[in-house]
């Protein structure tokens, strides 16, 4: 599954960079300052105590919010920012801390969803629900059936999603965000609020997605666990400002983090 | 000297007139900050707390009691049916759908505003009555400077110094009252404010009461000058764009926009008017709002809004 | 026993996604569609009860029919794309004139050159004010990129406001007729004459079907999943490349257009000559509660809302009747406000997508019976 568009880069290579990146609303600083880069393949983490602007710098990845200074860097072009159908058409897919499904529709309408950008009938065609309209609407059927089957959530295809318990809905964000076949996947807290066995099922999935599809994925999560198993690499921030970059050993034993997760004062 | 004088004339009777907007723009405003809900049954409230008064005014006068007599006792049954009102509308509509988004809450406001519109004029009639409680008539100015002098309307300067006592009372009440300022906390976060033991059922009760209030302290002033009937519904409409133009959270945001909007619609009225053809007033007031709305969505007083996800 | 769909395999994804996947449902659509185009017209020629007269077509069906096109229309908008119209008058007004202008003949003299287009035939004359209305909806549909919900619903108010005003003082749109009145040109469609009610009612009849179909097409295709996911989370929607725009845009133009034609029905179809007071501020809250009572993002819910709010007044006004209770029009008229008012208070709390949940709630129970679970 691969995004069209765009120069084609080789595993190991950097995806995507953020070079000094800040942005702050009305004052308040969320993010400042900040660098790191995303390399093709690799599973990323941002992890950092509450209010260390992680969601912020998610924001600012897939042109959510527009960072006052600083450039982004995507599969070679560069830009002072995103804008939120370029970052999805160049490839950028995500899912968000209080999932933000389409709660009025089902959970296979919803993964569909998640295929609009590659669907081209116009809507004449659409109206009349015939020719190329029915073609590409069974063809993209099929690719979301084997999501659904990749995510083992057959039995709930026609749920309306409002009705699913949490850690389903999760799963169907997730479902939509691979949908669009992403060649960057942010999560934002893929396992909040989820047991042991849901967190496993979650991690499972991340790293089949991973290793299968060989998308990047970059991730903000809490469970340290989680963060230490799964990623190649971590950068941590903390009140905006970036205090490491490094392999989970490394950023475990940084006396910088220690410190800001155990709250010395600073 | 003439044109100016007209100018004049016209723009005062505007702002006088725009006071009306704002004395029924501000019962929208405080039922918004305290619950976030946007109150479509404000006009039709006017109309329930006007053929109150006016009914049980006319009833005691038919009696023989004295008129002044008759005007307490039909305010204070006019108010007695406000607090039943907003009691019946935060028990039965408001309270059950509570934590539903805005525009759920904004339709059953609009489902409120039949029932009080069928309601209010199946109890006490569906005609046009007369209430007689301020004058009507008018005062020439300034007839030494301007030829034929400008003319102000009683009634209107009437409106005017009673939209300034409200708005007194307000602020009194907001700022100096336990029950004002829980109102404002619960405006500020309403999971909060119930835990540290602030009511929402209270809270809520007491807004719908207030605006009822307002929405009684307008009808008098409206009751006299069109008389008490169904079409005042569709004046308070104006208070949509009024709102828009000033903003949904702000109190001094509503006077500014019924002032503006007022006083825009008479004067586009008077000068434009001619020129393509008259009733520009039925929709000024709203393509003013649009055009607000495309340069600056939060209206000129309100509060910009950042988007989290 | 009946209502199961136990043995019906569907082995391509073309017969999973058909309008009525379960056979019964199918049956009873043809079921239907023999009753609206056969049936009625039968006993209609037979005059039997309740079709001795014209009372029954002239007065409910043929407005039912046309109500339930312009709910159509709204539903796509509020219910589908989540954004609150109050000027469904307006873009029916719109549709309704357009069309009267290119029926009688366009004459604009703009000075330096004039635009003059003869009398059109019907059908394109109702199609144009169909386009006509969706221009004016995009036009209006365009703050709705900058603001939402409740600001959009006084945009569309404005929109109200000035086309009743436009209607009753321009009037090169009434032909400049003194009473503001105007009557519609002759039904003729490619020589057939449609006057009769019951010919009437088979024309309502047709559009309804044809963009009923086609409606129902799009709100399950791509674009009725983009128009869904921006009023459910449209935040998300974006940044999965779901432009807001289009989105909004289409469906402020598909709304409006089949408003339009409504209107033009209305005019044209049902009541033969009007006046703009026909597409006032009241006709854009009918329509409104036919859609919420009838259910939010559904068609079918567009024609059970449209046939409760027809039905109610006449119930109101004949069951007391048939009770012995003597009641007034005026109060008939106020209860019928009351009990609008109440009724959408009621499903907005108990049940917000209205009738037609209420129905597949009722289908699901069916399909169980006799076992609860």
């Amino acid at each position: 599954m691969r995004a069209t568009g765009g120069p084609e880069i080789a595993v190991g290579d950097v995806l995507l960079s953020v070079e000094a990146v800040s942005l702050s609303f009305g004052g308040v600083k969320a993010v400042s300052d900040v660098s790191f880069d995303i390399r093709k393949g690799e599973i990323r983490a941002i992890i950092g105590p509450n209010g260390a602007g992680k969601t912020s710098m998610l924001n600012i990845i897939n042109g959510f919010y527009h960072p006052q200074h600083g450039r982004i860097t995507f599969k070679g072009a560069t830009r002072s920012r995103m804008r939120p159908h370029e970052a999805a058409r160049g490839g950028i897919a995500r899912t968000f801390q209080n999932v933000a499904l389409f709660k009025g529709m089902t959970a296979l309408d919803n993964i569909m969803a998640g295929r609009t950008l590659k669907m081209h009938a116009n809507l004449f065609w659409q109206m009349l629900r015939v020719g190329p309209a029915l073609k590409e609407e069974i063809e993209h059927r099929h690719r979301v059936e084997e999501i659904i089957d990749f995510l083992k959530i057959q039995d709930i295809r026609r749920v309306p999603v409002a009705r699913l318990p949490y850690g389903l809905q999760k799963r169907v964000e997730l479902g939509r965000a691979l949908a669009m076949e992403p060649e960057l996947l942010l999560l934002d807290e893929p396992m909040a609020g989820m047991n042991l066995e849901e967190k496993e099922d979650m991690s499972r999935f991340v790293l089949d997605v991973n290793d299968h599809f060989g998308t990047t994925v970059a991730l903000i999560e809490h469970d340290m666990g989680v963060v230490m198993d799964l990623s190649d690499r971590v950068v941590v921030l903390d009140h905006g400002i970036k205090i490491a970059d490094g392999t989970p050993d490394e950023v475990k034993n940084n006396q910088a983090v220690i410190d800001a997760y155990l709250g010395v004062a600073h | 000297m003439v044109a100016f004088g007209q100018f004049l004339e016209v723009l005062i009777s505007g702002l006088l007139a725009g006071v009306l907007y704002s004395l029924v723009a501000l019962g929208f405003v405080l039922i918004f900050k305290a619950s976030g809900v946007f109150n479509f049954a404000q006009g039709a409230m006017v109309l329930l707390a006007g053929l109150a008064l006016v009914r049980a005014l006319d009833l005691m006068v038919a009696k023989g009691m004295p008129f002044w007599g008759a005007v307490i006792v039909g305010l204070v049954f006019a108010a007695a049916v406000m607090s039943l009102t907003a009691y019946l509308v935060e028990r039965f509509v408001l309270g059950p759908l509570v934590n539903q988004d805005g525009l759920t809450l904004f339709m059953a406001t609009i489902g409120v505003t039949f029932i009080i519109e069928g309601g209010a004029q199946m109890l006490f009639g569906a005609e046009v009555y007369p209430l007689p409680l301020f004058p009507t008539d008018a005062w020439f100015l300034f007839e030494k400077t301007f030829e034929g002098g400008i003319l102000v309307s009683k009634i209107d300067v009437w409106g005017g110094m009673i939209a300034a006592v409200l708005v007194v009372g307000l602020a009194l009440f907001f700022q100096r009252t336990k029950t004002g300022r829980a109102l404002r906390a619960v405006a500020d976060d309403h999971a909060a404010a119930q835990s540290v033991g602030i009511s929402l059922d209270w809270i809520w009760f007491i807004v719908w009461l207030v605006a009822g209030l307002v929405a009684l302290v307008a009808a008098t002033v409206w009751g006299t000058k069109l008389g008490v009937q169904f079409s005042i519904t569709f004046l308070a409409l104006k208070a949509l764009p009024v709102l828009i133009i000033g903003g949904f959270t702000s109190v001094p945001g509503a006077i500014v926009g019924g002032l503006i909007v007022g006083a825009g619609e008479k004067i586009a009225e008077a000068y434009l008017g001619p020129s393509i053809g008259g009733g520009i007033e039925y929709w000024f007031a709203y393509v003013l709002a649009l055009a607000v709305l495309l340069a600056r969505p939060q209206g000129l007083f309100g509060e910009r809004i950042i988007e989290r996800i | 026993m009946l209502y199961r769909e136990t043995g019906q395999f569907k082995t391509s994804y073309a017969a999973d996604m058909a309008i009525f996947p379960i056979r019964q449902d199918r049956i009873a659509l043809y079921v239907l569609l023999a009753i609206a185009f056969i049936g009625i017209p039968v006993l209609d020629a037979l005059q039997v009860w309740p079709f001795a007269g014209e009372y029954l077509l002239r007065a409910i069906l043929i407005p039912f029919l046309i109500l339930s096109l312009a709910a159509v229309g709204l539903n796509i908008l509020t219910g589908y794309c989540g954004q609150l119209s109050l000027g469904s008058g307006a873009f029916m007004a719109v549709g309704a004139y357009s069309a009267y202008k290119f029926g009688t003949g366009v004459h604009l003299p703009l000075g330096l050159f004039d635009i003059a287009i003869p009398a059109l035939p019907v059908l394109p004359s109702i199609l144009l004010g169909g386009v006509m209305a969706a221009a004016v909806g995009i036009l209006f549909g365009v703050p709705s990129l900058r603001i939402k919900g409740l600001y959009l619903a006084v945009a569309t108010l404005a929109a109200q406001f000035f086309f009743d005003w436009v209607f009753i003082r321009v009037q090169w749109f009434t032909n400049y007729t003194s009473s503001g009145s105007v009557t519609a040109p002759e039904l003729n469609f490619f020589g057939l004459i449609v006057n009769k009610p019951v010919e009437r009612y088979l024309l309502c009849l047709i559009f309804v079907t044809v963009v009923a179909l086609l409606a129902k097409n799009l709100v399950r295709g791509n674009i009725g999943r983009q128009w869904m996911a921006i009023r459910d989370m449209d935040i998300a929607a974006e940044l999965m490349g779901i432009r807001p725009l289009y989105a909004k845009l289409t469906a402020f133009a598909i709304s409006s257009f089949i408003m339009g034609i409504a209107g033009a029905l209305w005019a044209f179809v049902y009541l033969g000559s009007w006046e703009p007071l026909a597409f006032n501020i009241d006709r854009s809250f009918q329509i409104l509660f036919m859609v919420i009572i009838g259910g939010l993002g559904s068609i079918l819910g567009s024609f059970l809302g449209a046939a409760f709010i027809l039905v109610l007044p006449i119930m109101l006004d004949q069951v007391p009747h048939a009770l012995g209770i003597p009641i007034s029009v005026e109060t008939v008229s106020l209860l019928v406000f009351v009990v609008t008012g109440a009724l959408i208070c009621w499903l907005l709390i108990v049940e917000p997508h209205g009738f037609a949940r209420l129905w597949l709630t009722g289908k699901e129970k069916l399909r169980l019976w006799p076992y609860p679970y």
